[in-house]
């Protein structure tokens, strides 16, 4: 019972100030100056135009720089330091060394190819891990809105991941799709490794039908590279929408003020959905599927 | 709510570019839903059949578990596909 009351007092006063502020503000107009929606824009911060190709530094090389630098301090720093009785981070890093040696690449390669491509996964795994992570950590990147501190205009703490813009999770994917294509090819030979791609139990059906499902096939493989990048970045994009969205974003977008009163509880919920679940099992299933696709390019009956 | 059919409507009254944006709204919202139906069913099915699979051999509890969020983060993703699709349609 006290429960239950204590449940139905913050649900009340959760609503009383969404009703309160809805009765205050109204909508007093939109706010067209402010646009939280340019969290996902990509604003040259040094220009640099090489041959008409554009690569200019913006927030996602940053957060690219960031993850990758993580990725190796962090490791090699926990490496050199390595005890015979782990503390509590040697122990966390080990688990998760552990799940990419054993379980991502263990579980879905033959031991040879485990040994040879887990670098690959592993280096994989840890550093979309790192680059999802920090993609819910507040750094001063909004260089639109500034912070005055003691009058030097500082850029606005804001979030922003590199995977939650296509073109970081496409390169990786094209990566990994050339290296298990490569690998394939290398262990089995050109013709064999492309006659690996039709599946077994057809040695009896004529040469249309098989023409026919290798074409599907093809396709598969070339779905691959769309499904493996879409995957990685839609859901940190998504994440990244909702927090924005739920935490006053629609509030200042439609000018509502009680609206962001309603919403904002539940960034709570999808902070910690994102952060615990989202981030980890994406890098682990990124990892998995490189994983799975080399063992089955290289794998003997497939 | 007026703001929010204001919104859909591209500011002002009815007219060609505000029915245009309407539809691009309705496409998003819609096919985000009927997409998210589909996922939701696929995430019960695998939640479900864990379940049941533990329940018959509690012994595969650790085999079963690495499937299940390799089941889950794949169906889930499929929400997000007509998501993405949806954001297309609406920016495009």
């Amino acid at each position: 019972m006290r429960t239950r009351t204590k449940v139905l007092l913050a649900i009340a006063i959760w609503l009383g100030v969404a009703i309160l502020l809805g009765l205050a503000f109204g909508s007093e107009g939109k706010n067209e100056e402010f646009q939280p929606q340019n969290e996902f824009k990509l604003e040259p911060w040094i220009s640099l135009k090489v041959a008409g190709i554009d690569l200019s530094v913006n927030k996602a090389v940053l957060y690219l720089f960031l993850a990758s630098a993580l990725t190796v301090m962090t490791m090699t720093w926990i490496a050199n330091r390595m005890e015979q009785r782990p503390n509590r981070v040697q122990t966390a890093a080990e688990v998760f060394y552990n799940l990419a040696r054993s379980n991502i690449a263990g579980g879905n390669m033959d031991p040879r190819f485990a040994a040879r491509w887990f670098p690959f996964v592993g280096g994989l795994f840890f550093f979309i891990w790192f680059s999802n992570m920090i993609g819910f950590i507040p750094l001063p990147i909004n260089t639109e809105e500034t912070i005055d501190v003691f009058g030097i205009g500082f850029p606005a703490l804001a979030l922003y991941a590199a995977t939650a813009n296509l073109s970081v999770p496409l390169v990786l994917t094209i990566v990994v799709w050339f290296s298990y294509n490569f690998q394939g090819v290398r262990e089995k030979g050109f013709i064999r490794y492309f006659r690996s791609w039709l599946p077994p139990g057809l040695e009896d059906m004529n040469p249309v039908g098989k023409a026919a499902i290798f074409v599907i096939e093809v396709l598969s493989h070339f779905v691959r590279l769309i499904s493996l990048s879409v995957r990685l970045f839609a859901n940190i994009l998504a994440g990244h929408l909702l927090i924005l969205f739920m935490a006053g974003g629609l509030a200042v977008l439609l000018g509502l003020a009680a609206l962001g009163a309603l919403t904002f509880p539940m960034v709570l919920f999808f902070y910690l959905f994102e952060v615990v679940l989202v981030a980890t099992l994406q890098a682990f299933i990124f990892a998995t599927l490189t994983a799975i696709y080399i063992g089955g390019a290289t794998a003997e009956s497939h | 709510m007026v703001d929010v059919l204001m919104l859909a409507q591209g500011g002002g009254g009815i007219t060609d570019t505000g029915i245009t944006d309407a539809g691009k709204a309705i496409a998003l919202g819609v096919g985000a839903g009927l997409g998210s139906i589909g996922a939701g069913i696929g995430i019960g099915i695998i939640f479900g059949k864990e379940i049941e699979s533990v329940a018959r051999q509690p012994e595969m509890k650790d085999d079963l578990q690495a499937i299940r969020w390799l089941g889950f983060a794949l169906t889930e993703a499929v929400a997000f596909y007509t998501f993405i699709f949806g954001l297309i349609a609406f920016f495009l």
